[in-house]
């Protein structure tokens, strides 16, 4: 019998020729308490699974639907489910969260995971149900070539019947754009490019089934503390996701010099008005959404110019706007839904853009009609991207660093990118925490599994001037961010939480039965943590990929106030060597052995 | 800080024995807090350096921002030269140059500290001297710290006047107009109101009852309530500029002042022309 919440088993799916084979894999208890689920039992199953040094697009490659012991229960955001691969963007761990009934339904087919290798030999859905010897199929599915996610859904749905949630790709991921998506019901997992690493597989979809239960320890408990909870995710914490939406951030953003702008070159952006939530929610319409079992309601649905609706959040407008240097909505809007229909990350496709408009601008890249600002050229590439046109398209579909890396003559300075990812829409200079967070994070460049603006906004230290305290508030909310990604809850939820790691142990316990408490589950955030980094150091990563582009260190941006953001390489490599010492790395930043040896990495 | 370019410190001299006021100025209340309170608090926004309160031998101060150190004269009595020379040498390992000024300057404006500190750019000026509204202003100037040995041999010398240091060292004293060529100070505090101090109980009731500096806010996202756009308010405080703008600083919310420093503290001091802008604590996006 498992710990409430849990099956204690995940699934390995095997694909050969036209067949997909289902082998079990016992998930001890052990292993289930130190990593929980999501990002951190991912990790944990792509050290057991991944060939050391192996093609994140070679067959042998794992790609991981990791749920949580929270997934099922009426707990507010918990419909949460972490993808785990190897990155082809990175070549290291990767981790997207996604909310949506596939959660639910995925984990009662009776799994705390379930893991895709292998490769059919045509375009595939693969179904997976709750029947533990024929719940596995793969069907050929060649009439769903070059669909977006969204109509593959829907097109999975008439073939197969109701009852069948949907994780699919685009016709970029088909194609392997690096930066490919996986996507279902309008969410993403979005970054790192999950979605290529199904391409590669020849997996259009995955489709799964509910068909068990799945039991909590204190089934009382957890229903008054979904109430509690539910309670609280209407009050002031959560007001600025439920009115505005995260868009909220740009105007804010822009009025502490800390929006991205063409390309990096700039903190604020002329044209952030005409972008802003406010100003969209004064003339367009818009419609809110929740993912499922959510009271928050974070998502804002604009009506746009000439029919349709998309979905806007602050990044893909930071990058697909401001990092463009575009400021028309529709243009903005358009370029959004195309990345959505593509299957393609929009903070990946903006940074890489970005940098080819400055390619151009140095006369780096001969495409004239590719400016800054220019709407309908960013349209024009985010075309030739997802089909990977040859030049500038399959170029461009690499990502920023291997882009540069081609074209040379010193781009890789202004490449916004970490270890490969690219930089989401913090400006690191005036959020030095954030550089830090940015720089160290085992993803790349990621606002995610990081979260240190939280300390650079606080009002609690400079901002600008990196140093000890903003070294232990990165490592703070880094290790937030472990348990939260691994629980799973919804990160949005964050500000309800008065004693964070006490309240999540009292979670956890209720669901689990175990009898967690506040010092073990921060033991498990540095373990999560902790195993990131063995996964990269085993797959090539050193401490010199714990930085950030040359142009973050050598040039200074002056803010609005006349105040210059600098954030020397001095400043950064010392930051980075406190954090190193703070999570008891050694100066290559690799854990110690004794360290590895509590990693449960063996099993 | 509002001017990081300034690798400056602030020291405010509070051992004074305020003898005319019949009380301490230092702990002199204004706007919630005290006049101390307040000037320190304003050169930590204004300095890139230390900030610290020289006091008398034992002195009780009111309390202080967080951050600002203290600083004791060793002896009693002997007036600014001496709260001079132990507030520069306290600083001169950290900082080349310095701002120094009493505790009663409740008007005090960060365009004026900049101004009189950019006099110091040129390392042939020892002393940056204002002699504005008709008189020098010793204790509203910038000091290079490496007069702190000149300074504390004058102490030893009983030489207390401030002419005295200012007969050995190169003064560069700056009147009105050149003072207001600077196009910032001449916007943000045209009469020089900054070298206002209140020495009598006259002078604190009168200083009073001006109105609070006008000010700018702007409430963003989730916090704007249906306004866009900024409005103009009065408000000698953080506290005060959220109050005016309907908002409490809770952990919820935060301000950034001038696009720059963020803050939760209510009792930040805002000066004429400053524009805060209250933001959602949570930036997830």
């Amino acid at each position: 019998m498992s710990a409430g919440g849990y099956f204690g088993r995940a699934m390995v799916v095997e694909l050969t020729g036209r067949t997909a084979t289902a082998n079990p894999l016992p998930l001890d208890e052990r292993v289930l308490r130190a990593y929980l689920g999501g990002v951190g039992l991912g990790t944990w199953l792509l050290h057991r699974l991944a060939p050391p040094g192996g093609d994140p697009l070679a067959s042998a490659a794992p790609l991981a639907f990791v749920f949580s012991p929270l997934v099922g229960t009426p707990l507010t955001t918990s419909a949460k489910f972490a993808v785990v691969a190897k990155s082809p963007l990175t070549g290291l761990l990767t981790d997207a969260l996604a909310s949506s009934q596939f959660a639910i339904s995925g984990k009662l087919t009776g799994h705390d995971a379930i893991v895709v290798r292998g490769r059919a030999d045509a375009l595939s859905v693969l179904l997976i149900d709750s029947d533990d010897t024929a719940g596995v199929r793969l069907e050929p599915a060649p009439e769903l070539a070059g669909l977006p996610a969204a109509e593959t859904e829907t097109a999975v749905r008439e073939r197969f019947g109701r009852g069948w949630r949907t994780a699919a790709i685009g016709p970029a991921g088909e194609r392997q754009v690096r930066y490919a998506t996986i996507s279902h019901d309008g969410r993403h997992a979005g970054r790192g490019g999950l979605g290529a690493v199904l391409g590669a597989k020849n997996i259009k979809a995955v489709a799964v089934r509910a068909g068990r239960k799945v039991a909590v320890a204190d089934q009382p408990g957890v229903l008054a503390a979904a109430r509690d909870l539910r309670e609280r995710s209407f009050g002031p914490a959560t007001a600025k996701y439920r009115e505005l939406g995260t868009l909220a951030n740009l105007l804010a953003f822009n009025a502490v010099s800390t929006l991205p702008t063409r390309n990096f070159t700039a903190a604020t952006f002329e044209g952030a008005p005409a972008l802003a939530a406010e100003q969209l929610h004064e003339l367009r319409g818009v419609a809110r959404n929740s993912c499922a079992s959510c009271s928050i309601g974070c998502e804002h649905i604009y009506t746009r110019r000439g029919g349709g609706r998309q979905r806007m959040e602050y990044e893909n407008v930071f990058a697909l706007g401001p990092l463009c240097g575009v400021s028309e909505p529709d243009d903005v809007f358009a370029a959004s839904a195309r990345c959505d229909e593509l299957g393609i990350d929009t903070i990946s496709a903006g940074g890489t853009i970005a940098w080819a408009m400055e390619c151009v601008e140095r006369g780096l890249l001969d495409a004239p009609w590719l400016r800054f600002g220019d709407g309908a050229a960013l349209l024009r590439t985010l075309e030739a991207i997802g089909a990977r046109e040859p030049g500038l398209g399959e170029l461009l579909a690499q990502g920023s660093r291997r882009a540069a890396a081609a074209v040379g003559h010193g781009s890789i300075d202004f490449a916004p990118q970490v270890k490969g990812l690219e930089l989401p829409g913090y400006e690191p200079r005036s959020l030095q925490t954030m550089a830090l967070g940015l720089a160290v994070n085992a993803r790349g460049a990621d606002h995610n599994r990081s979260g240190a603006y939280e300390a650079d906004l606080s009002g609690e230290l400079d901002r600008l001037d990196g140093g000890a305290a903003h070294v232990a508030a990165a490592i703070g909310t880094e290790d937030r961010a472990a348990v939260m990604d691994s629980m799973i809850l919804c990160k949005f939820l964050r500000g309800v939480f008065t004693e964070p790691f006490a309240e999540w142990a009292a979670l956890l316990s209720t669901v689990t039965g175990w009898d967690v408490d506040e010092p073990e589950l921060r033991a498990t955030a540095r373990r999560i943590v902790l195993a990131k980094r063995v996964f990269n150091a085993r797959e090539g990563a050193t401490a010199a990929d714990d930085t950030l582009p040359p142009r973050m260190l050598d040039t200074p941006l002056r803010l609005g106030s006349g105040r210059v953001a600098a954030l020397t390489r001095e400043r950064l490599v010392t930051m980075v060597a406190g954090y190193y010492a703070a999570r008891g790395l050694d100066a290559e930043g690799n854990p110690r052995p004794e360290d590895v040896a509590g990693l449960l990495l063996d099993g | 800080m509002d001017n990081g370019d300034a690798a400056a410190a602030g020291i405010v001299l509070a051992g004074g024995r305020s003898s005319r006021m019949g009380e301490s100025k230092a702990a002199l209340e204004w706007h919630g807090s005290t006049l101390l309170h307040r000037t320190a608090a304003l050169l930590a926004r204004t300095v890139a350096g230390p900030v610290l309160v020289v006091r008398a031998p034992g002195q009780e101060l009111p309390g202080l921002p967080a951050g600002v150190e203290i600083v004791e004269d060793p002896v009693e009595g002997l007036g600014p030269m001496q709260g001079l020379s132990a507030g520069l040498t306290a600083v001169a390992d950290r900082v080349a140059i310095a701002f120094v000024c009493s505790t009663d300057l409740p008007f005090l404006h960060p365009a004026f500290v900049r101004r009189v500190l950019r006099g110091l750019t040129d390392p042939e000026v020892d002393v940056s001297l204002p002699v504005a509204r008709g008189f020098p202003q010793p204790m509203a100037a910038g000091y290079r710290t490496a007069l702190a040995e000149l300074a504390g041999k004058l102490v030893a010398d009983a030489k207390l006047r401030p002419a005295m240091l200012f007969e050995r060292c190169r003064v560069r004293r700056t009147g009105d107009a050149e003072l207001l060529a600077d196009a910032e100070l001449a916007r943000l505090d045209p009469d020089l109101d900054s070298v206002v101090n209140v020495n009598a109980p006259q002078d604190y009731a009168t200083a009073r009852q001006r109105p609070a500096p006008q000010i700018t806010v702007q409430r963003y996202g989730a916090l704007a309530g249906g306004e866009h756009g900024p409005r103009e308010v009065r408000a000698a405080t953080l506290g005060a500029a959220a109050a005016a703008a309907g908002l409490i600083l809770d952990r919820h919310v935060v301000a950034a002042l001038n696009g720059d420093r963020i803050s939760r503290d209510a009792q930040l001091p805002l000066v004429t022309g400053d524009v805060v802008a209250f933001l959602s604590a949570d930036a997830g996006g």
